[in-house]
């Protein structure tokens, strides 16, 4: 059985361990109540973009847009892999991750290549180890909020992959928020460019444009896909501060069991010390006599 | 047009623009004003109550904003915006761009030392992306000490 002294120090170790998970806790459930705002307050903007996507599309503009053009044929493929910087949210990396590699080898059996951005460290590691493909970009400590600038990076290079031909298509893979209780992976296409139509108002349909259909067109496009990264990117923030939440909440847990075990070890070797020693004390008054 | 009645509201007798400012982040500003200017292509336009609807596109730049009729241009509020959509209607004008900074929140400084280091990168640059990039910077940032310029000169 342990000393006393060594089953102190240990539960003062797993204390102190508890201490920073049960803050790192809470701390990801303040975050993710800020992340998924963030996401809400997205949705305006998008809507605006739809709206005038969806007038344009009934004018047959998309058709002519390249990066509206479906291909004939996919000989290369751009994919997004979104993960965490850190890791300490249970699954969520190895659940991205395995889907990420799900595709590649999809991709490889149908005779695909493929090129990867990826975002966040976790990702940048495990896409660099991989062989056959061709790593394009890696961003790492992106914050909870990006910035146009940090966006526009990310789309900029999709863009310009799609449109030099290089890639026939774009997808992003992240982890969709569907509830508090179930976050998923899953793959999304981000070009050749879809999305969702919406009404249209009448004053859009009266409108001109300025300077011309092509030109709105390709400035609306641009900040659709803009959008849609940036709601990949706030939604899969807010699933790993969900999932680190539970993990850390089950690390909080765990440590409260361990020290519940650890101070019975350590009453019990107390105790059994003490009844030694009265063993002891009385077997020499014994011998005395 | 109404004239009178109580129900009569500025809005129908076309006295007032509903301005939304929609960026990534949110709603920047959703107001009723009476006057908007707005960096295009084609150069500054303002735009009153009972516009043609257009779509057009913002370049980046500054864009102002007049409360009420009266407002003196000290008045006036910036925002610093690189590059939207413009879809303007006959009772409102909706703006959609990725960041808008107002004028308000902008530190000049900051913004001059960021200006500074923009300049140089593109003085340094090797090849043409990178020279690309930092011309954007440079452009983001000259915006956004503009705004900040105009901001401190109409407030003081």
């Amino acid at each position: 059985m342990p000393s006393t002294r060594a089953l102190k120090t240990r539960i003062r170790s797993v204390k102190s361990t508890k201490q920073i998970t049960k803050a790192m806790q809470l701390v990801a459930a303040s975050k993710m109540r800020k992340a998924q705002e963030a996401e809400k307050a997205s949705l305006p903007y998008t809507q605006v973009a739809s709206e005038l996507l969806t007038y344009l599309a009934s004018q047959g503009e998309t058709d002519r847009h390249p990066l509206y053009k479906q291909p004939e044929k996919i000989s290369a493929r751009l994919l997004i892999v979104v993960a965490t910087d850190k890791g300490l949210a249970g699954a969520y990396d190895a659940n991205v991750l395995k889907l990420y590699a799900k595709q590649l080898l999809d991709d490889d059996a149908a005779g695909i290549k493929n090129n990867t951005i990826s975002i966040g460290r976790r990702a940048n590691r495990f896409v660099t180890r991989i062989k056959d493909v061709k790593v394009v970009a890696v961003y790492q400590d992106l914050p909870d909020d990006p910035s146009g600038a940090q966006l526009r990076a990310v789309v900029d290079s999709a863009i310009q992959q799609f449109e030099a031909g290089a890639v026939q298509a774009v997808d992003i893979i992240y982890t969709q928020f569907i509830s508090s209780v179930n976050q998923q992976a899953v793959v999304q296409r981000l070009l050749p460019a879809g999305f969702e139509k919406t009404e249209v108002s009448q004053t859009v349909r009266t409108a001109e444009f300025e300077p011309s259909a092509e030109e709105v067109l390709e400035a609306v496009t641009y900040r659709l896909i803009e959008a849609q990264v940036y709601h990949a990117l706030l939604t899969a923030r807010a699933s790993e501060y969900i999932m680190r939440m539970l993990a850390m909440k089950n690390a909080t847990d765990n440590a409260n069991d361990l020290i519940d075990d650890l101070t019975l070890a350590m009453n019990k070797a107390r105790q059994g010390a003490i009844t030694q020693e009265l063993a002891e004390i009385s077997g020499g008054v014994e011998a005395l006599k | 047009m109404v004239l009178y009645g109580t129900w009569s509201t500025e809005r129908e007798e076309g006295l007032i623009v509903k301005f939304q400012l929609v960026t990534l982040s949110g709603m920047k500003l959703d107001d009723d004003v009476y006057e908007v200017v707005l960096p295009t292509a084609a150069g500054e336009i303002a735009v009153f109550p009972g516009h043609e609807p257009v779509v057009g596109i913002a370049v980046p730049g500054a864009i102002a904003v007049r409360h009420e009729k009266g407002d003196a241009n000290s008045k006036l509020d910036y925002f610093a915006i690189t590059g939207g959509v413009i879809e303007i209607n006959p009772l409102g004008l909706k703006v959609l761009v990725d960041e808008a900074d107002s004028g308000e929140d902008i530190v000049e400084a900051e913004t001059k030392a960021a200006l500074d280091r923009a300049i140089k990168l593109r003085d340094s640059a090797k090849d043409q992306v990178e020279l690309e990039k930092a011309h954007q910077l440079v452009d983001r940032h000259a915006v956004r000490l503009k705004v900040a310029e105009l901001h401190r000169r109409h407030r003081r």
